[in-house]
């Protein structure tokens, strides 16, 4: 993935590249002279040197390297070609996207920070285990102003199910602003007293946009009519599908069709996460895959669909029933996690 | 279909007569490349075919969790359960039954999952006030014969048990004729049951509750080990009209399911039935759980009635009445007798 960067274009003076003039100050201020300075240092670099945020640092760099690259033989493609970005970069640009927390350490713990900006989460696990539970318990978190480690986001709710009970978000709601309360008193200070202000029940509640679809094609519909939803809804960080797979198990003779569809699904939720900068996460049944000599409950709806999220979340009872084992699986391998029963159940329920 | 009425321009809407395309489900189902093809449409065409289906079938279809909580009216309020008829009962169930969903209520026998079943028939006979739903409800009887007597007895104490309603109310129901008995021994008489007969009685407004007595009767017989895919099929499908009913009409499915002995350890952990030290796990497996809203789990208790020197017309042992899984009730239980009245907790 790596480019060759060896072109004189890199000597270019900072101030022949179109920043903004507060920006060039403030890169003046801090010594930096030319663009290759610049590209050297990179997003969090950069972003620590001179106090800017990490978006901010991105967008910049990615206006020196298009100036710099206009200079060199331009691709056949034209001035709309496709940025290139070497795979360190897109690392870097990967780690400084946003988590949603949930305030339960062990769960951001296997989550690598908590669930992820951008990138598809899949909840899997047998009834009861607590997948609507986190799902709602999301939709509340995703809400958490910046100050207290939050994206300041809103939530889509598509619920195929009817399991969405607002009774129990109201519960969750609750305990989060409760939380924070105390986070602001031990730490006292200013901006938590002021995001406190706006950050209280009613809000929380009137940012979760609900969606109930009652079979597959109201959920279709619904899903090719999200990126219009979230364009008008910009603050949308996190789209919650609960379930997935209870519209698509029954009612198709053909599989392939079925197939067909979710990949569909899949590919619009991939480029609906990347766009809109959000977090989707779905749940999804478990089934039973019957084997030789026994059989396992697996993730239900196919081989195929395994590959649709980033992250699968296996959420599974251990024999004893006081601990949930959680199994995360993603394209750089798998973690293992224990998390005592009363952790999932996050708030009300102490 | 009609595709004037679409807010489509004429050229998409004769390519769709022309391609004799006769529902949006159709159009929805259809990758785009295959909509290109069948329709002779460009892609922008096409994309802004797929939008507009969308919006129709999708109009005015957000709602704000605020505007969910806030929603007090009788019909659609996520507020409104069913009642039991006790108050100990609700407030484990935080108010009762859900509307939409399907509750299951499973244990060994004579734990009482019928009598709480026939109790829950009176119950939605009374006014919104009292905890009901103002209607009748459907029986459905999948191996014995519907207990008319024990019935009959329950009508007659409902002033007894419901001492929270006046007299004059209870006097007005006509109890007996709201509930409406079938008998279904088999699968293809269940699903009869279920696309004719049930969706007239909700249709016409004069049910909302259906108890169905019980769901494992009708798999216990019928298939052998070696059938299980087709076992499961007719539970998904089964399991999806029920919602589907439920949804439409708003009105709670109550099915009573028995228990097995749990094959393995690791069988009943995922089955989330060892809460009450059980070694049982309801019938049906991991396939009908995945239908379900809620599981209760209904037990005899080895503990000693409360007042043993009181008397009571009825064998008082205790039994135990758990959450075993709600999206809005952490794991609970509590305490019930079955009395002459009929099903009442113990605080």
């Amino acid at each position: 993935l790596s480019r060759c960067r060896c072109i004189p274009a890199m000597q270019r003076e900072l101030g022949t590249l179109p920043l903004a003039p507060a920006l060039r100050a403030r890169l003046a201020a801090a010594g930096f002279q030319t663009a290759q300075e610049l590209l050297d240092t990179g997003p969090c670099g950069l972003s620590k040197e001179i106090g800017i945020s990490r978006e901010e640092a991105l967008e910049a760099l990615q206006v020196v390297r298009q100036e710099c690259d206009g200079n060199a033989a331009r691709p056949a493609g034209g001035p709309g070609a496709t940025r290139k970005f070497t795979a360190l970069e897109l690392l870097e640009e990967e780690q400084t996207q946003g988590f949603i927390i949930t305030f339960c350490s062990a769960l951001d713990n296997i989550l690598g920070g908590g669930v992820q900006l951008t990138k598809i989460t899949e909840i899997c696990g047998a009834p009861g285990v607590g997948k609507t539970q986190l799902c709602m318990q999301l939709a509340v978190d995703v809400q958490i102003p910046e100050c207290f480690g939050g994206v300041a986001g809103e939530a889509v709710f598509i619920d195929t199910e009817g399991s969405f009970m607002v009774d129990r978000v109201v519960d969750i709601a609750a305990a989060c602003v409760q939380h924070c309360h105390l986070i602001a008193e031990a730490q006292q200070e200013e901006d938590h007293q002021k995001a406190l202000e706006t950050f209280s029940l009613e809000n929380i509640l009137s940012h979760i946009y609900y969606f109930r679809c009652r079979d597959y094609t109201e959920l279709l519909a619904q899903v090719y009519l999200l990126p219009e939803f979230l364009a008008e809804h910009s603050k949308v960080r996190l789209v919650v599908i609960d379930g997935i797979a209870f519209p698509f198990r029954h009612d198709f003779e053909d599989l392939s069709l079925r197939t067909r569809l979710l990949n569909g699904l899949a590919q619009q939720l991939i480029i609906i996460a990347n766009d809109h900068k959000a977090a989707v996460v779905l749940t999804n049944q478990m089934t039973t895959r019957i084997g030789q000599s026994q059989s396992t409950l697996v993730p239900a709806l196919g081989e195929s669909w395994g590959h649709a999220a980033t992250v699968r979340l296996i959420l599974h009872w251990d024999n004893s029933q006081s601990n949930i084992l959680m199994v995360l699986i993603q394209t750089q391998g798998f973690r293992i996690w224990w998390l005592s029963r009363k952790f999932l159940v996050l708030s009300a329920f102490f | 279909m009609d595709w004037d009425q679409f807010d489509l321009n004429p050229k998409t809407i004769a390519a769709l007569k022309k391609a004799d395309i006769k529902s949006v489900k159709e159009i929805l189902n259809l990758s785009g490349a295959d909509l290109q093809r069948l329709m002779k449409l460009s892609s922008a065409d096409i994309q802004c075919l797929l939008k507009t289906v969308s919006h129709a079938l999708r109009r005015n279809s957000m709602l704000t969790a605020l505007q969910l909580y806030q929603d007090k009216d009788h019909f659609t309020s996520q507020h409104q359960k069913l009642s039991l008829g006790c108050s100990v009962l609700d407030n484990l169930l935080k108010g009762g039954i859900p509307l939409v969903g399907i509750t299951e209520l499973a244990g060994e026998s004579s734990a009482g999952k019928t009598q709480i079943s026939l109790q829950l028939c009176l119950c939605v006979q009374y006014p919104y006030k009292y905890g009901g739903l103002e209607s009748g409800a459907v029986y459905i009887c999948t191996e014995d014969v519907f207990p008319s007597k024990r019935l009959q007895q329950l009508i007659d104490q409902q002033h007894k048990l419901r001492a929270d309603v006046p007299a004059e109310i209870i006097q007005k129901i006509r109890f007996g004729n709201s509930i409406f008995v079938e008998q279904a021994a088999d699968l293809d008489t269940f699903q009869q049951c279920i696309t004719r007969r049930l969706s007239l009685l909700l249709a016409r407004g004069m049910v909302r509750l259906v108890v169905i007595d019980s769901i494992a009767a009708l798999f216990r017989c019928e298939f052998g080990p070696a059938e299980s895919a087709l076992k499961a099929r007719y539970l998904q499908t089964f399991g999806a009209q029920l919602h589907s009913l439920s949804t439409r009409f708003r009105t709670p499915i109550m099915c009573i399911n028995q228990v097995t002995d749990a094959v393995s350890e690791s069988e009943a952990a995922q089955c989330s039935c060892r809460i009450m030290g059980s070694k049982v796990t309801p019938a049906l497996g991991i396939t009908w759980s995945n239908q379900l809203l809620m599981r209760l789990m209904a037990s005899r208790t080895s503990l000693p009635t409360p007042s043993p020197g009181a008397a009571s017309h009825c064998a008082g042992s205790m039994r135990t009445l758990s959450v075993v899984f709600a999206p809005h009730l952490p794991p609970s239980f509590c305490y019930y007798t079955v009395q002459l009245e009929g099903v009442k907790g113990v605080k």
